[in-house]
């Protein structure tokens, strides 16, 4: 009788996993050189420079001799680096910095721009919906007689007496309230 | 009446228009505060520079924010609830008036005391005198005494119509072959 030996059974990825894997060997030829370096925003292999993401995926740049020299000696003594050397490294992991992220664009100017510009073509739509669509208004709005006598009318049969029209009216003196 | 300016109800001709004018008044300030509130919370998250774009589950927060709604809503449905069902109290009318509708006038018959019966044509633009209001005015008016109970039976002769009063609440569609009781 052979002995069954037990096997334990290799944890398989979940297919979520599997389907990240496969991306990422997808993404490995789009980025070239440039090494990973964490999640970043999604766990994609993507650089972004985002204020609330601090650490995208990839560095910025590819790995040439110089920067990998500059990583040697970043390994020793940080005060041995010049401040060009540090700031060689920073550009070498990111494209802006974080004042540059954040420092404004100028794109307000535009955007108001082309807001007024849009709210000043449809005042001139109107004013040609006036003049060339719109039938003349009947004349009793136009007429002022006829509006007054709607007005007295209006008065006299107490529309809105508790707090519109004639609740302004003073009955005793035939007068508007003062 | 209304006017072109008219933005809100008119003045209640009876109590039951009162009390729809306060309960649309009461709705309205809860809407008012309920807006601000979002709104505040809007601008506030917008206007924040320091954005945390992984923040996810807060357990408290989100049994407040099913809590507090549905105390909102008890304070608008019970004062709803409680209108509604004043809305079809029934009372002990002093006259009768019936209401049918055509193409397109309006007939009334009151006939409770003597038997009248008139048409209520509009006044045409072109034979209005200057106090008359456009398209408002009619001919033959209906009249409602005042202070009273009134029933109104609505009916159409021919398509639906709707019978309305705006300052006294009443609303009712004139379906021909039906009564419709206000």
């Amino acid at each position: 009788m052979a002995l069954l030996r037990v096997i334990p059974r290799k944890a398989t990825p979940s297919v979520f996993m599997q389907q990240v894997a496969r991306l990422h060997n997808i993404e490995r030829d789009k980025i070239g050189n440039r090494e990973v370096v964490g999640w970043g925003i999604n766990g994609m292999y993507s650089y972004v420079d985002h204020i609330a993401f601090p650490m995208p995926a990839i560095r910025f740049k590819e790995n040439s001799p110089e920067i990998m020299a500059l990583k040697e000696r970043e390994k020793g003594d940080w005060k041995k680096l010049s401040v060009e050397d540090k700031k060689a490294l920073y550009r070498a992991s990111f494209c802006q910095t974080y004042s540059e992220m954040r420092a404004p664009d100028g794109r307000w100017k535009s955007i108001t721009g082309w807001v007024l510009f849009g709210i000043s073509c449809s005042f001139w739509i109107y004013i040609w919906e006036k003049l060339f669509v719109y039938p003349p208004m009947p004349d009793t709005i136009t007429n002022i007689e006829k509006r007054q006598a709607q007005l007295k009318r209006m008065i006299d049969i107490r529309v809105d007496p508790i707090d519109g029209l004639s609740s302004k009216w003073d009955y005793e003196n035939n007068r508007w309230k003062k | 009446m209304s006017t072109l300016a008219t933005l809100n109800f008119q003045n209640a001709a009876s109590p039951l228009m009162e009390q729809l004018i306060f309960f649309h008044d009461h709705s309205m300030t809860i809407l008012i505060l309920i807006i601000t509130i979002v709104g505040y919370n809007i601008i506030s998250t917008y206007t924040n520079i320091n954005i945390d774009q992984h923040m996810l589950e807060s357990q408290p927060l989100e049994l407040f924010w099913t809590i507090v709604p549905s105390f909102i809503l008890v304070f608008i449905g019970l004062p709803s609830i409680r209108l509604l069902y004043l809305l079809d109290e029934v009372y002990q009318p002093s006259i009768t008036i019936k209401t049918i509708g055509h193409q397109w006038y309006w007939s009334y018959e009151y006939s409770d005391f003597l038997n009248l019966e008139f048409d209520s044509y509009m006044i045409p633009v072109n034979e209005s005198a200057d106090f008359n209001f456009r398209l408002l005015d009619v001919d033959n008016r209906t009249v409602i005494p005042f202070n009273t109970q009134v029933r109104t039976l609505i009916s159409a002769a021919d398509v639906l119509h709707s019978w309305t009063v705006p300052a006294l609440g009443v609303k009712a569609d004139a379906v021909p072959g039906r009564l419709n009781q206000v």
